[in-house]
């Protein structure tokens, strides 16, 4: 009878039923395997940052030909969308736009009255000549639709040209223009305001020039303003996806190493496998190291799948040593699983490791960077992120996959990836051994 | 080697506030199948427990096959094989790859693993089975199975916590063939049970009663010193109606209802068959009367009601 057993003969024991239960179970593959890929897919295809197309209506009070051509140029590169009662206008004016299908209002066709309209009243795009005529007619109705469109949701920003708008810009007044935008998406509101700042600005250039121009004696060059040329690196389109998919990865080996670690150990001391596994010799160091290394493996197939997928279907570069991803992916493996592991020696049944799981993935994943970005958050929150093992591998992957960075940028991160794996895993060891059972 | 296979010295558990394991000592020699006995929460799988090293006792010592519990428990650990009250082998994998991992785990490799395995298989009767998943075997087969993974590394003692709990007659007859065949082996054989009939089967028995060790002595001299008196069971067509003239014998203690008959208990020497079929007969019931040997369930009854009696007088 053997006194002291191998321990390469446990270890190998260990990894051998622990791969077999894995892959006999075909749920729990779906959603190690499967699960990664759909995330990937919906994350890469919904969330997308870029703002553009903001609904938007425009209350022309003015009614010139001048006003017009400002309301067309302000949807000219795409980020506004005209909307008007239903019906909206790509910047174009004379073709007709997609119809919404929004209930606010059916709107006939622009030269028809609109006679269907619930609401009776024409739309904004209304006959042009009946409302030159009616001048003053013109005025407060698409107002109170605007305010109506900007609560109801059909439109996010409402920009009204008053009347008398572009014979104050012809006598070389002031002009006012009010744009009003709905601020609940303060990422939105933001862009759309900066679209119209933008085109004001652009506007208000080209009359200043024109002014001057007329003035001087000589004609104008025009020149000699500061002219700012953006040019933007590692990401030119400013796709979201090459963004989205790092942290999407990371979130990912989380979700499948953590969750599922702290919850295999929690099932098997549901099911009193724990209990007979503990009365054999095996240590509890083999014991824990051959059931975390299935996972390992599984968490580089989920890596390299996210890698795959990434550079297949959604352009993800991937600019600096494979190597280096690999030891990044090695290092953030170790905390996770650590996590795991720490997870389930606190936890008594499956429920509670998983409730435990998510707990710590929740704030992991919205600590890390990957949705937003951490230095917009609270100093004190900031100094948090330094403790996310997720922070730094996130850092890793976006750094490696779209600049290239190498070692000598990196090493920083692999260090504390290193040091918080070894810890958590030497923590989690300590305490399961502590209390075995 | 005579030592004693297990060696309890004063072991105490205590939980909070309830003493679950309170003063044991006890002993168990070599090869012996030894009964562990007691009502549920009396103590014994806390016991167990304690020697398999799954739990640290509150204050005593435990040797198990030469090794200190507390101070090698691997070494304990090499030595044992436990099978714990509730199935705890892998539902979701097939027989032979429980054995095969319960195997390693235990240091078996290549040619001595599969050798094992095979005899294990054979032994337990489980060949047909060893690709069928474990989850769909019934109870029987899989109790046999789950002491196939505790004997595989041919431990010097086996723990069985309530191994044939919940398993049918047959099933449980089988299951004592094996114990018995691996005692005459030279395994030493520490078991629980509930089932009194199956502790007739053990060298000695220990009796547990709320966390004391109350008895222990081979069946036969249990139920001489707990069960004194003579037991006579008494059967016929109105058996049942002459337990009142029975009463009025002369040293009989007690008459209870037993199947369709009665069991008489008398003070030794005082009273006969005859005097029991006479007194019935007087009273108009023809009765058959016939000594019977005490079951351990009357020592069972007897020392339980002891123990919960000095327990009322002491409160």
């Amino acid at each position: 009878m053997p006194r002291r057993p191998s321990r390469r003969t446990q270890f190998l024991a260990v990894v051998r039923k622990e791969t077999l239960q894995t892959a006999r179970d075909k749920r729990m593959l779906v959603m190690l395997l499967g699960g990664p890929l759909l995330q990937l897919l919906v994350f890469g295809y919904a969330v997308d940052f870029k703002v553009d197309r903001v609904p938007t209506v425009v209350v022309d009070g003015d009614q010139t030909s001048e006003s017009r051509e400002h309301a067309r140029g302000l949807m000219a590169d795409g980020t506004l969308r005209w909307v008007k009662g239903g019906k909206s206008e790509d910047g174009g004016g004379s073709r007709n736009g997609r119809r919404s299908s929004s209930s606010a209002n059916v709107a006939p066709p622009p030269v028809t009255p609109s006679v269907g309209a619930t609401s009776g009243s024409p739309g904004a795009e209304g006959p042009a000549p009946l409302d030159r005529l009616g001048v003053s007619g013109a005025g407060p109705m698409p107002v109170a639709e605007a305010d109506a469109a900007l609560v109801n949701g059909d439109a996010a920003a409402a920009i009204i040209l008053p009347k008398g708008f572009s014979r104050d810009l012809a006598r070389g007044e002031t002009a006012h223009v009010q744009v009003v935008i709905d601020g609940t998406d303060p990422n939105r509101a933001t862009v759309a305001g900066a679209a119209v700042a933008g085109y004001f600005a652009e506007v208000s250039g080209d009359l200043l020039r024109a002014r001057l121009a007329q003035q001087a004696t000589r004609p104008a060059t025009a020149s000699g303003g500061i002219s700012l040329v953006p040019r933007i690196w590692f990401n030119p389109g400013l796709d979201s996806p090459p963004f989205m998919i790092p942290g999407v990865m990371a979130m990912l080996v989380i979700i499948v190493t953590t969750i599922v670690t702290a919850m295999g150990l929690a099932r098997e001391r549901e099911m009193g496998t724990l209990e007979q596994v503990l009365v054999t010799p095996i240590r509890p160091s083999v014991l824990l190291l051959g059931k975390l290394l299935p996972y390992v493996v599984i968490g580089f197939l989920d890596v390299a799948l996210a890698l795959a997928i990434g550079a297949y279907v959604f352009d993800l570069p991937i600019r600096g040593s494979r190597a280096l991803l690999a030891a990044a992916t090695f290092v953030y493996l170790l905390s996770t699983l650590g996590v795991g592991l720490l997870i389930s020696t606190i936890s008594k049944t499956q429920q509670q490791a998983f409730l435990g799981g998510f707990l710590f993935a929740m704030p992991a994943i919205l600590l890390s960077g990957v949705m937003t970005p951490i230095r917009s958050m609270p100093l004190w929150l900031q100094a948090v992120t330094y403790l996310n093992p997720l922070r730094y591998y996130v850092e890793v992957l976006r750094a490696n996959l779209l600049k290239g960075a190498g070692w000598s940028d990196l090493w920083t991160q692999l260090v504390a990836l290193l040091v918080f794996g070894v810890g958590i895993l030497f923590v989690a060891t300590m305490r399961f051994r502590k209390r075995a059972v | 080697m005579s030592a004693p296979a297990i060696v309890a010295r004063h072991l105490k558990k205590r939980f909070g506030t309830f003493v679950a394991v309170d003063d044991v000592s006890f002993e168990v020699e070599r090869g012996e199948i030894f009964g562990y006995l007691g009502a549920n929460g009396a103590g014994k799988s806390t016991t167990i427990r304690i020697l398999c090293g799954l739990l640290e006792p509150t204050s005593g010592t435990a040797t198990v096959a030469g090794h200190s519990v507390a101070e090698d428990p691997e070494a304990v650990k090499a030595s044992i094989g436990y099978m714990s009250q509730k199935f705890s082998l892998y539902l979701d994998l097939p027989v032979a790859e429980n054995l095969a991992f319960f195997g390693g785990a235990y240091g078996l490799s290549g040619r001595a693993l599969r050798r094992r395995t095979e005899e294990v298989l054979e032994l337990s009767g489980l060949a047909e089975v060893r690709d069928a998943q474990t989850g769909s075997l019934p109870g029987g087969i899989r109790q046999r199975l789950a002491l196939g993974c505790a004997v595989l590394h041919q431990p010097e003692i086996v723990f069985l916590d309530e191994p044939t709990a919940g398993v049918d007659p047959t099933a449980r007859r089988i299951f004592w063939k094996l114990i018995r065949e691996l005692s005459r082996g030279g395994t030493t054989v520490f078991v629980t049970t509930h089932y009194l009939d199956e502790a007739e089967y053990c060298a000695r028995i220990g009796l547990m009663v709320d966390g004391r060790l109350v008895a222990l002595d081979t069946p036969a001299q249990l139920k001489r010193t707990h069960v004194p008196d003579r037991m006579f069971a008494v059967r016929g067509p109105n058996a049942a109606r002459a337990s009142g003239p029975l009463r009025q014998v002369a040293g009989v203690r007690n008459v209870e209802p037993f199947g369709a008959g009665l069991h008489v208990r008398a003070e030794p020497g005082r009273c006969e068959a005859q005097t029991l079929r006479a007194a019935a007969g007087a009273a108009g019931h023809q009765v058959e009367v016939e000594p019977i040997d005490p079951t351990l369930e009357d020592v069972f009854l007897a020392v339980v009601g002891r123990s919960a009696k000095k327990e009322e007088d002491g409160a």
